[in-house]
């Protein structure tokens, strides 16, 4: 369960985020939405342990976020920007990042991660991936250690449909069957409405509320 | 550490040719500029003929004594062929040591001991002939005290004994050597003597090393800034090993490397080039790898992007190899400025010293960089 409460956080003078209170039950997709600027990323960033908010609390499954180093082994975060090294192929960099991670993996269940999300080209450069490709290896990599919780910024940012489908369909499995909390962001709404059970919408303008609304979305009041 | 060696051989995997280039660099760069200025050092040795017509000790004594003086080259051969040479300019000029040249000298004789020729390009003719006849002197020097010996204990024939002639000049000559009367060594204008040489970095072996050493250390590091990149840093957070951690670390792995090629490095310089091994030595470059080394690592944690490590690591290592006299003469900078040696890291390497106030100054910035904690600000979008 992960628990928001009365979270603010201001960057000097400039309040980004107000107040934002909600509860997100094990199995939940959730989505957060705003226009650019509004704060997601920034807020992503405070559930990730990566920035420390103003104001207001926080809790993983009653663990308290000043717990950073424990916390983060039950965390899995997914860059906006591709974190791959170029250089290495599918298998060393899940290899690269199992040697240095929480818990050991063998090289099939690493396989099977891949193929889990329809990502096949394990002897293959990350030079010679599709777009969509990286995006699933960038995933993958943040779930070798099984976290509780899975954050992803934009993760389906400038990628073709089908793989987008592919990535929103396993997210969707990994919560239902695994029972994972699941926090993402994005500026597509079709995969916003058909991915997640609630949305947070941020910032002040109600244009996304009202759309979602309209979709017949439950909106997560903060 | 098993999960850094993991890691730190994938990557390894993908440019272990520059990184062997950059380990072995500094060997196979010293051995060759240590070979080209040996030659160029011989090259620029005056060659001289010497032709002996006699094999008495004292004649061979002369030669050694010639053949052992710096800046020239002695070739020893017949008259012909000596004069040949001369004729083509091969040499520069030729002595003739003569027939009874030890008799005529005995008797006290001093003319024509030594016949000499000179080309008419000959430039060294005057000083070589010069130093030549100083160690004539000397033989006839003793002579002298020989005979005037031998007179006296004539007149005092109760001084006891009759001394040899050859005993007198060993006496002679010993007590040259335990009181060292006389010391005299030659130096040619713009000549330098050993031990000036010694001091030249460009002579100097270890010298010749280190300055290529720096560069290469520098070459090899890179891959903190290539591995630090902004974009996987977010990553370290959620791992067991985080990233100053895993680049310490494989850091630590670096110097392990560096010290098995140093310890190479020192067997190779000991048999192909015949410097010393002493503990002294392997505490120096010890020493200066780890100095250097976290030089680098500071450069590369402090630098973001490679062409500008890059280019820091060239004038770094060309200013080093400045202050510390590797390209121009900087012995007067340096005595109206002392502190530049002061400040030079090479400094107590090329007077073979064991040096540590630049490795306490490292690390205790590197423990700075390590416990300070880091804005956790990831750009996200
Ligand atoms: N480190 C920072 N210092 C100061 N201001 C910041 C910092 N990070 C973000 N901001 C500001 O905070 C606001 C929210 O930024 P954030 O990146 O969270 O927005 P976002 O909703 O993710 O936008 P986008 O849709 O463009 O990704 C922006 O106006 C941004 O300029
Ligand atoms: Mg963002």
């Amino acid at each position: 369960m992960l628990k928001v409460h009365n979270l603010s956080k201001n960057y000097g003078t400039r309040k980004v985020l107000r107040d934002i209170n909600f509860i997100v039950n094990p199995g939940e997709v959730i989505g957060l939405v705003g226009e650019n600027g509004a704060g997601k990323s920034t807020l992503l960033q405070i559930l990730a342990t990566l920035q420390k908010p103003t104001n207001g609390s926080l809790s993983l499954y009653e663990r308290n976020f000043e717990d950073k180093k424990k916390l983060r082994k039950q965390i899995g975060f997914v860059p906006q920007e591709i974190a791959l090294w170029d250089e290495f192929t599918v298998e060393e960099n899940m290899v690269f990042f199992e040697k240095l991670a929480w818990t050991n993996r063998t090289k099939t269940q690493l396989k099977q991660l891949c193929l889990d999300m329809k990502l096949n080209r394990w002897k293959d450069p990350v030079k010679s991936l599709s777009g969509g490709m990286k995006r699933k290896l960038n995933i993958a990599i943040s779930l070798i250690h099984d976290p509780d919780l899975l954050l992803l910024d934009e993760p389906t940012v400038g990628i073709d449909l089908k793989s987008r489908k592919e990535i929103g369909n396993y997210l969707k499995r990994l919560a239902k069957d695994e029972g994972k909390i699941i926090v993402y962001t994005s500026h597509d709404m079709d995969e916003i409405i058909s991915l997640c059970d609630r949305i947070v919408c941020i910032g002040e303008d109600p244009f996304y509320k009202n759309l979602l609304e309209e979709a017949g979305k439950s909106i997560i009041p903060v | 550490m098993k999960a850094i060696l993991q890691t730190r051989f994938i990557h390894l995997k993908k440019h272990w040719g520059s990184l062997l280039f950059w380990l072995l660099f500094p060997i196979i760069a010293t051995l060759t500029i240590m070979g080209l200025t040996n030659s160029l050092q011989q090259d620029s040795k005056v060659p001289v003929g010497i032709v002996v017509e006699e094999t008495t000790p004292m004649a061979l004594d002369l030669v050694d004594s010639i053949k052992q003086t710096p800046i020239i080259r002695v070739e020893q051969l017949s008259e012909d062929e000596a004069l040949t040479q001369l004729e083509q300019h091969q040499l520069d000029s030729v002595f003739i040591i003569r027939e009874g040249y030890e008799e005529q000298i005995k008797k006290g004789s001093r003319n024509r001991l030594i016949k000499s020729y000179r080309s008419d390009l000959s430039f060294a003719y005057s000083p070589i002939a010069e130093m030549v006849m100083s160690y004539v002197q000397q033989d006839t020097g003793r002579t002298k005290a020989v005979l005037t010996i031998q007179e006296l204990s004539e007149q005092y024939a109760n001084t006891g004994g009759n001394w040899t002639w050859e005993e007198i000049v060993d006496k002679s000559k010993a007590v040259e050597a335990e009181e060292n009367l006389l010391q005299t060594s030659f130096t040619f204008l713009n000549a330098q003597t050993e031990e000036d040489a010694n001091r030249f970095v460009l002579f100097n072996p270890w010298g010749v090393w280190a300055i290529f050493s720096i560069l290469s250390t520098f070459m090899v590091m890179d891959w903190i800034i290539r591995e630090r990149r902004k974009s996987l840093s977010p990553r370290f957070f959620f791992m067991r090993i985080a990233l100053k951690s895993y680049l310490l670390r494989n850091a630590m792995l670096y110097l392990l490397l560096f010290i098995i090629i140093d310890i190479v490095t020192i067997a190779v310089f000991f048999k192909s080039l015949g410097e010393a091994v002493t503990l002294v030595l392997i505490f120096a470059v010890l020493s200066f790898r780890l100095t250097v080394l976290m030089g680098a690592f500071l450069l590369a944690i402090w630098i973001n992007k490679l062409p500008v490590y890059y280019g820091f690591s060239f004038v770094l290592t060309l200013l080093i190899a400045i202050i510390s006299g590797a390209i121009l003469p900087t012995e007067g900078l340096i005595s109206r400025y002392p502190w530049l040696q002061l400040g030079n890291p090479l400094a107590p390497f090329l007077s073979k010293e064991i040096g540590y106030e630049w490795n306490i100054l490292f690390v205790i910035l590197i423990a700075i960089w390590f416990v300070r904690k880091e804005k956790r600000n990831v750009k996200g979008a």
